[in-house]
Formats: structure tokens, C-alpha cells, sequence
């Protein structure tokens, strides 16, 4: 069976660097959330881990975008374009998730909405932490700040929680794991995932 | 049995006594000071400086004469105390006797008391880089570990070396009544405004100001609160956040064994 790339390497790199850092981000940053956890704070050395690991979450997207400045652009484009397919397949998913069948599916680009609407709350809490983070950083904590950042923690964990158990455990979403590691995936999967784009795909490919 | 200490302005000199105590015993250090157009020195509570007298002069006309007007500037031992509200780590924590101690071992520094203390009492100081630097301190009614006066039948020393008698140290029952006493012969007695703070202020401080004026007149804040936002954060978000994430989690959970027998029975077809 025919492999689809459906993403490079560097986007792959870019992943993986942001769920090192987010996971470092998520873990000093409970210590600072939970009483239980907060001997895990060392008496505050972990701050300077959340600090560090803050810097590789600004730094890395910045360098990605600025040496990809296309296909950066070409993902938020794509995360903030919705149409009426998104509105169709936002109610046909419970439905498919919990194990229904999959005629009721619009078909998808090459992300579908759920994955859209992940990359959406990934940039908007992402900017919320990185703003309110910087304002705690160098101004001094300030009520509004911290409380936001809260917020963004609560509804980016809560959000992550879902992305990583479909990602790793869902039975539909056999092959997402692989297209994150290998950057592939198989024509069958393209085809029944991501119809939209597979025929962007093909098209494409009989043009050259 | 909650504790207080009571701070009779009426009979306090301003002589720092107790300014200097505190360092004596917490092992604080002098800070440098300039003349800043006022005998209140240091101009302001640091990391060395946990107790300080303020110095407020009034009147001073022809028709009013001057007068001065001493207030203790330390932590007031709230009984809502903001502080412990926000403290993430467990490090500020109230005792049973009522007053607020702080374990610094457990603090991290990451300022959140600083932030909401009603009374901006709490200091620290902080890399900006790092967010690492002096912990967080303030005044613990002399209950810190290794320095603990309280628990070894001391009083605090502020109290001990205090020569007027402006502060005493006891049940908090006791002083209360004590302190009505005073107050209402205050007001009686040509200070119509004399007021007891401390009272009913954020629950109910354990440290108590005898006043013969208005709180204000004193530079102390008037109808203290603890910050909506704290109590937004710690008793309304913060719950939310674990239930919205628990729920999530419970559905998942559901899902996949929803979803893998749907999928196996249909296979089985
Ligand atoms: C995925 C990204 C991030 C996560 C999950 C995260 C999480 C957290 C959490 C849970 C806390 C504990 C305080 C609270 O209860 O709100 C916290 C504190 C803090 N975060 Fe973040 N954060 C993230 C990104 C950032 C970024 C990008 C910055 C800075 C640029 C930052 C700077 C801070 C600061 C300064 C504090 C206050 C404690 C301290 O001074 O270290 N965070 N973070
Ligand atoms: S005065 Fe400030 S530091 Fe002292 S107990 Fe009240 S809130 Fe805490
Ligand atoms: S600075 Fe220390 S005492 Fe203050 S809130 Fe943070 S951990 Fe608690």
C-alpha cells in the first residue's frame, strides 16, 4: 500500500519540541497549582525550569516561522478557515467517535476539525501564556495575570487531555501517531480521513 | 484558643522599641536609610524589615495644634487571611491559636502573597530572570521555626520589650473586651471618633488597634478585603478547572469502551 506524506520533518521536529516544553511548562507549572504536588517545586528551583522551558516554547515557534514563513502561514490559515463541512462533522463526531459508523463524516482537508480546532486552542492559550507568563516574568505578579494564566491551563489541559487520548489510544485514529513520527500515512487512511485533500493530493500529483 | 496581640495607640510613644525587638530577635539586618522629610524611618516594610512604626503628623495650624499619630505596620493575622488563600505551596498556613505563620522551607517566592495581601505586608525579592532570591517574608507573631517564642510560653518580642505598655499579648477573647472597654471610654471622652480595628476587619485580625481616631486618620486601610479576584481564583476557578478536567476524563474514558465495543461488534458482522 501507497504512503502519503502529510508532514516534513521539520513540522515533526516542531511538534515534538512543543510537547517537550509544554510538558515541562505543565508539570513546574502544577507544582505552582496543587498543594499536593508542591514539594515537587524544590523550594522554587522548578520556576527556573518553567522559565527555561518558556523560552523554548517562544523561541522555537519563532524560528520555525521565520525560516517557513509558507507553510507557516498555509497551517494558520488553515487552522482559522472553517466552513460549513466543520459545522457538519462537529455534529457527526460524537456520533462517529463513540464507535458509529462513518457515512455521516464530511469529508476533510488535510486536518480535520477537531485537529482545527486543537491548533486554535493551541495559539490562543499559547499567546495567553506566553503574554500573561512575560507580564509575571517582568513585571511582578499582577491578580489578572495569574488568573488568566490559570484559565489557559485549565482549558489548554482540559483540550489535551482529548488530543492525547485520541491520538494514542482512539481505534478510529490508527494512524495519526504514525503521521507524527514517520510523517506518513496510508492511502486508505488519507482517503477515508482527510477525502478533501487526498483528492488535492491526487490532483496535484497528475498534474506533475 | 485564638491569641492576639493588641496595640494601644493611645499609649504608644513611637520609641521603635519594638521595631528594633523584632530585628533583635529574627535576626534582621540595619537598613540604609535617608531623611525622607519624616521621623518614620525605614520609609517602607523590606525582607529586614517586618515591623515598622508609621509616623503621620497632623494639624500643626494656628488653631490646631500638632499631633502625632503612631500605627504598627505589620501583618495583621487575618482570620481571612488573603494570603493563605493564594499560597499555592502550603507555606503560609494559620495556626490554631489564629496567627499566620510562614514555613519557609515549603515557599517557593513565586510572589502570589505579595500580590494579594490586603495590606501589602508580605516582602520578597526576586531575579528577574529566575524568579529565585530572597523568600518570602514577614511577620509571623514569632512562631518561625527555630525562633519560636509563642510555643515555648514567650511573648512576641515586640510585646516583650514595649515600655508603655501599648502592646500586650494575649487570648484574643480577653483583649477584645478589654479593648471595647477602652474605646467606648475613648469615645466618651472627647474622641468621637475613636475606633477598635481589627475587630471584625477580613474576619477578624489578631492583631488589635486601639484608636482615637478613624482608621483612616491613622493611615490604616479603611473596610479591608480580601481581593474578589482571590476568592474567584482559589474558590471558583481553580474548582471548576479540576471538575471541567474530571469530566473530560470520565467521558474519555467512557468513550473508549463505548467506542471499542461498537466497533468490534460491528466487525463481527
Ligand atoms: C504551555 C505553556 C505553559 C503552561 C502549561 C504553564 C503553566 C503554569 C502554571 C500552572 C503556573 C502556576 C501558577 C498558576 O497557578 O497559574 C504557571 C506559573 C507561571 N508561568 Fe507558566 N505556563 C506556560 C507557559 C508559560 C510561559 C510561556 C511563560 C513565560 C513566558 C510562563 C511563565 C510563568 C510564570 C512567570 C509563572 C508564575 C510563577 C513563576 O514566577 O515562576 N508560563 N505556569
Ligand atoms: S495582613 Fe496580609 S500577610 Fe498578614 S495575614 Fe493578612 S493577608 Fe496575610
Ligand atoms: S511567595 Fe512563598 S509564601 Fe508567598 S504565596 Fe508564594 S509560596 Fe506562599
Amino acid at each position: 500500500m501507497k504512503d502519503i506524506e502529510r508532514f516534513r520533518k521539520r513540522a515533526i521536529f516542531h511538534h515534538w519540541w512543543i510537547v517537550l516544553c509544554s510538558f515541562l511548562l505543565a508539570v513546574t507549572g502544577l507544582f505552582m497549582f496543587m498543594e499536593t504536588l508542591s514539594p515537587g517545586a524544590m523550594g522554587g528551583y522548578s520556576r527556573i525550569i518553567h522559565r527555561f522551558a518558556a523560552l523554548g516554547f517562544v523561541a522555537v515557534p519563532i524560528i520555525y516561522f521565520v525560516l517557513n514563513p509558507k507553510t507557516s502561514l498555509e497551517w494558520l490559515k488553515e487552522a482559522f478557515t472553517w466552513n460549513t463541512d466543520d459545522i457538519g462533522w462537529l455534529q457527526a463526531a460524537p456520533e462517529y467517535y463513540f464507535g458509529g459508523p462513518e457515512e455521516n463524516m464530511p469529508p476533510q482537508g488535510r486536518s480535520n476539525t477537531g485537529q482545527k480546532l486543537w491548533m486554535v486552542v493551541v495559539i490562543i492559550t499559547g499567546v495567553v501564556f506566553v503574554i500573561t507568563g512575560a507580564v509575571m516574568m517582568f513585571s511582578g505578579v499582577s491578580g489578572v495575570a495569574v488568573i488568566l494564566h490559570d484559565i489557559a491551563f485549565i482549558a489548554g489541559g482540559a483540550m489535551f487531555l482529548v488530543h492525547f487520548f485520541l491520538a494514542v489510544f482512539h481505534p478510529r485514529m490508527s494512524e495519526a501517531m504514525r503521521s507524527m513520527i514517520t510523517g506518513k500515512a496510508s492511502e486508505d487512511y488519507v482517503k477515508s480521513h482527510h477525502g478533501k485533500w487526498y483528492e488535492e493530493v491526487v490532483a496535484k500529483g497528475e498534474q506533475s | 484558643m485564638a491569641k492576639a496581640i493588641l496595640y494601644d495607640a493611645t499609649k504608644c510613644t513611637g520609641c521603635r522599641g519594638c521595631q528594633v525587638a523584632c530585628k533583635n530577635w529574627n535576626g534582621l539586618e540595619a537598613v540604609e536609610t535617608y531623611n525622607w522629610g519624616s521621623y518614620e524611618n525605614p520609609k517602607d516594610l523590606s525582607t529586614q524589615t517586618w515591623l515598622k512604626m508609621r509616623f503621620i503628623e497632623k494639624g500643626g495650624t494656628e488653631t490646631d495644634n500638632m499631633r502625632w499619630l503612631f500605627a504598627r505596620q505589620s501583618c495583621m493575622h487575618c482570620t481571612d487571611a488573603a494570603c493563605v488563600k493564594v499560597c499555592p505551596t502550603g507555606a503560609l498556613h494559620i495556626r490554631t491559636d489564629g496567627f499566620v505563620a510562614l514555613d519557609k522551607d515549603k515557599c517557593t517566592n513565586c510572589g502570589y502573597c505579595v500580590e494579594f495581601c490586603p495590606f501589602s505586608i508580605p516582602r520578597l525579592d526576586a531575579s528577574l530572570i529566575s524568579g529565585i532570591g530572597d523568600k518570602a517574608t514577614k511577620c509571623t507573631a514569632c512562631t518561625t521555626a527555630g525562633l519560636n517564642r509563642i510555643d515555648n510560653g514567650y511573648q512576641p518580642a515586640c510585646v516583650n520589650t514595649c515600655p508603655t505598655g501599648a502592646l500586650t499579648f494575649g487570648d484574643r477573647e480577653t483583649l477584645l473586651s478589654a479593648a471595647q472597654d477602652k474605646v467606648a471610654a475613648l469615645k466618651s471622652n472627647s474622641h468621637p471618633n475613636a475606633y477598635l480595628y481589627g475587630e471584625n476587619e477580613v474576619g477578624g485580625t489578631h492583631v488589635l488597634y486601639i484608636l482615637d481616631d478613624t482608621p483612616k486618620a491613622y493611615g490604616l486601610i479603611e473596610d479591608p478585603k480580601v481581593p474578589a479576584a482571590a476568592t474567584a481564583w482559589q474558590d471558583i476557578i481553580k474548582p471548576l478547572g479540576y471538575g471541567i478536567v474530571g469530566v473530560v476524563g470520565l467521558g474519555l474514558i467512557l468513550n473508549i469502551m463505548v467506542a471499542r465495543a461498537r466497533i468490534i461488534s460491528r466487525e463481527e458482522k
